[in-house]
């Protein structure tokens, strides 16, 4: 019998015990899966942001328009690699609960700024661009709402109306974006900006935002000068920043989701730091008289350290992995329904690294006291007890 | 029967007398259940104070007017025409001058900075029409004056004041190209207004060049029943097919969606959480029973019955569960209860609101907190309660 099959011994001596144990750590682990994993899915927008990206928005707020003519302005500025642009369509497919993120967009440069995220079969591109009347999904809407290429769809505006009267937008399905990685968020519909400004009723010819691609980002500082120092003093003067700040600023508008998170998984830690914390100086406390017999038997004070330590750890490991593996499962079962507000859901290797460490750290923690108590016991103490 | 009564009235003493003797295992319980209770307390205060500060805002006998299939008033568009007719419409009240109490208002979003993050926040710019302020129950300036018509002044909310910097009486804000001077903070009993800024309907009309379109009229009506027949009104005339709705309904479909989404988080994670601190409080009462077994058996030995050692051990696992409970409900009510915070509503733009407990959401945290102890404590009084006499005595 070698050190860890006593450690593991010791631990389901009492099999109730543990288990309560484990499902305990079990839950705090699955807390804190869920909860990193929407805190990353929320913040993935910045994560995913290049570096060499910016966004210009009307200075007054993102939500103003400007002018369709500051397009061909900023594209002559001198490190201004490409350009686009996109307005917001406010979009639902059949009824006002199924908002869809749909953007009127410049066919001809969209897919070019954004090609490190999207994969469009040129083929699908070059229809797209042929009929104005088409539109390209994202992977996870068409698979959300069975649409295929050749379909139809009626997409209705919660703002814009046609001049004919409607609201409702009928579109080809030309295309299907795919992502190129893993947290690129897939859930939206795109569809030509010339077909869109000629059709609706008012704002005619303004666009929301444009998003550009400098030569390198040492270039955006002077860039985004250069840009907002064009359009001073006129009725729509801009704000230029890099889609990283300008992804960071909107989430922050939503309150302080990383302070929640933060004092939710903390509060649930120290739950269970006690819990466990306690059951282990009780369980070394009953076993005091046994670990005299170790002592007595020739066990170094170290090794007994590392075998309680040991203890703490693997009780620790048992609880916490399989909690990640059920954060794991509820984050994928979660994930379409929120794709809307919290897109790429999911319990990325990085978290379950983290989770990993944080396992340690808890066994480690819980264990330190009850080990020391132990390696330092006097056999006579020991034996003389209980 | 008596006898029995004063059996569990004898343990449950001696039970409860002896936690002192179990206090760190005890007191990690209570601590525990506290925890449980402050962090599903925390997000109910939360969606309460925003239902509040939301739900608040609306009258009855106010209607508010908005494109069909708009839903916010951010999406909605109302032409000048169609303003023209909602004033001839049935049921909107009068004044003593015969002019219908009704405000056209055009709604937009500006960009502001938040005091405590120094980040840019969506802030609602409202113009209003003459009656605006009227139209709105319990609106009072309480420093400076009313911005005056046809110039470029405005008046901010109180909690806009509050949590956003530069809106002081006096200064210059900027929007884009246009300067507005503020010169008047109002309050609003608290109601999503406070949280806007508000100018003159004509004058944002010009100086954003939206010069023909508002986005909402707001109407007093004689009577909150007058609603149904402005909305037929609005129907059978194909030039309104506006969505007709009172104050009150609009802002309470605004809150729900937030609401909603605050407690749907809010009470898994506290069950979640519960569940682990079930697990503690097991393993305290399983500990507290096996302390006690040579008790338990001694007192089983001299006639005692099996029920009074289950209410004794069911009694002290209820006892820790409703001290971390009140304590959970105390901490959350001194930590949280009336801090302010803001997010975006359904508009698009901050909405200003305070965590706000109530007596029945205590009552809901403390339910919680008995459901965690009664758990807790059920399995291990049956332990106590079935305990062998002749192995409980040698227990030691």
């Amino acid at each position: 019998m070698n050190d860890f099959d006593l450690v593991r011994k010791n631990l389901f001596r009492r099999k109730l015990r543990a288990s309560l144990m484990i499902v305990s750590i079990l839950i705090a682990f699955m807390i804190f899966g869920v909860l990193a994993g929407f805190y990353r899915a929320f913040t993935a927008g910045e994560d995913a942001a290049a570096a060499d990206r910016m966004i210009t928005v009307n200075k007054i707020n993102f939500t103003q328009p400007m002018p369709i003519a500051y397009f061909t302005r900023v594209r002559a500025v001198e490190g201004v690699r490409q350009v686009t642009f996109a307005n917001w369509f406010g979009g639902y497919y059949q009824d006002p609960k199924n908002f869809i993120m749909a953007l009127a967009i410049e066919p001809n440069t969209y897919f070019d700024v954004y090609r490190s995220e999207f994969e469009v079969p040129p083929e699908q591109l070059q229809a797209f661009m042929r009929d104005r009347g088409s539109a390209v999904v994202g992977e996870s809407l068409a698979q959300k709402w069975g649409w295929k290429i050749g379909d139809r769809i009626p997409l209705n505006s919660n703002i814009f109306s046609q001049k004919s009267g409607g609201h409702t937008w009928d579109l080809t399905i030309a295309g299907i974006v795919k992502g190129k990685a893993e947290h690129v968020d897939t859930n939206f519909l795109l569809f030509q900006y010339p077909y869109f400004d000629e059709t609706r009723s008012f704002g005619k010819d303004t666009i929301g935002w444009m998003i550009l691609q400098t030569t390198s980002p040492e270039n955006n500082d002077r860039v985004a000068k250069a840009i907002d120092a064009m359009f001073a003093n006129s009725t729509a003067e801009t704000s230029t920043d890099t889609e990283k700040a300008f992804g960071k600023a909107f989430a922050a508008q939503f309150g302080n989701i990383a302070l929640i998170v933060l004092l939710v998984v903390g509060a649930a830690f120290i739950t269970i730091l006690m819990i466990v914390g306690n059951t282990m100086a009780l369980s070394i406390r009953e076993r005091t008289r046994e670990i005299g017999v170790l002592k007595t038997l020739g066990f170094s004070g170290p090794r007994i350290l590392k075998m309680v330590l040991g203890e703490s750890v693997l009780l620790a490991l048992l609880g916490g992995i399989p909690g990640l593996a059920i954060a794991a499962l509820i984050a994928m079962a979660l994930r379409t329904s929120l794709s809307n507000i919290a897109p790429a859901f999911a319990v990325s290797p990085t978290i379950a690294l983290q989770g990993l460490a944080l396992m340690i750290a808890l066994g480690l923690i819980t264990g330190i006291i009850p080990a020391l108590n132990a390696m330092r016991l006097k056999i006579a103490t020991a034996l003389g007890r209980g | 029967m008596r006898s029995l009564w004063l059996q569990v009235a004898a343990v449950t003493a001696i039970n409860l007398k002896s936690i002192g003797q179990r206090r760190w295992l005890s007191l990690s319980t209570v601590i525990a259940i506290a925890l449980v209770v402050i962090v599903l307390l925390a997000f109910l205060a939360m969606a309460n104070g925003f239902q509040r500060t939301i739900a608040g805002s609306g009258a009855d006998d106010i209607a508010i007017v908005l494109r069909a299939g708009s839903q916010a008033e951010i999406n909605s568009t109302v032409s000048r025409d169609q303003v023209r007719l909602i004033e001839d419409g049935p049921g909107i009240a009068r004044g003593s001058d015969g002019k219908p109490l009704i405000s056209p208002e055009l709604y937009l979003v500006v960009d502001g900075i938040k005091r405590s993050t120094k980040t840019k926040a969506n802030l609602p710019l409202r113009g209003i029409g003459e009656q605006g302020s009227e139209l709105r129950k319990g609106i009072t300036i309480t420093a400076g004056r009313m911005f005056n018509r046809g110039s470029n002044e405005v008046v901010v909310g109180k909690a806009l004041l509050q949590e956003f910097e530069g809106f002081d009486i006096g200064s210059t804000v900027s929007f884009g190209a246009t300067r507005w001077n503020v010169v008047g903070v109002f309050e609003a009993g608290g109601s999503v207004f406070e949280s806007e800024i508000w100018a003159d309907l004509n004058v944002v009309q010009s100086l954003f060049n939206r010069n023909n379109i508002v986005q909402t009229v707001r109407a007093r009506l004689t009577g909150p029943a007058a609603l149904d027949g402005l909305k037929s009104y609005s129907d059978n005339d194909p030039r309104l097919k506006l969505d007709v709705k009172s104050e009150a309904a609009y802002f309470a479909e605004q809150a729900s969606q937030t609401s909603d989404l605050i407690q749907k988080l809010g009470w898994p994670l506290a069950i979640a959480m519960a569940l682990g601190a079930v697990a503690g409080a097991l393993n305290t009462m399983y500990s507290s029973v096996a302390a006690r077994a040579t008790e338990i058996a001694t007192l089983r030995a001299i006639g005692f019955g099996g029920f009074p050692a289950f209410v004794g051990t069911l009694a002290e696992s209820l006892l820790l569960a409703v001290i971390g409970g009140l304590l959970g409900a105390a901490a959350t009510y001194l930590i949280f209860d009336g801090v302010t915070a803001s997010t975006l509503g359904g508009n698009f733009t901050q909405v200003v609101f305070d965590f706000k407990l109530s007596p029945w959401l205590i009552a809901e945290g403390v339910a919680l907190a008995l459901i965690v102890g009664l758990i807790g404590g059920l399995f291990p009084a049956l332990r106590a309660a079935r305990l062998p006499i002749v192995e409980g005595l040698y227990a030691n």
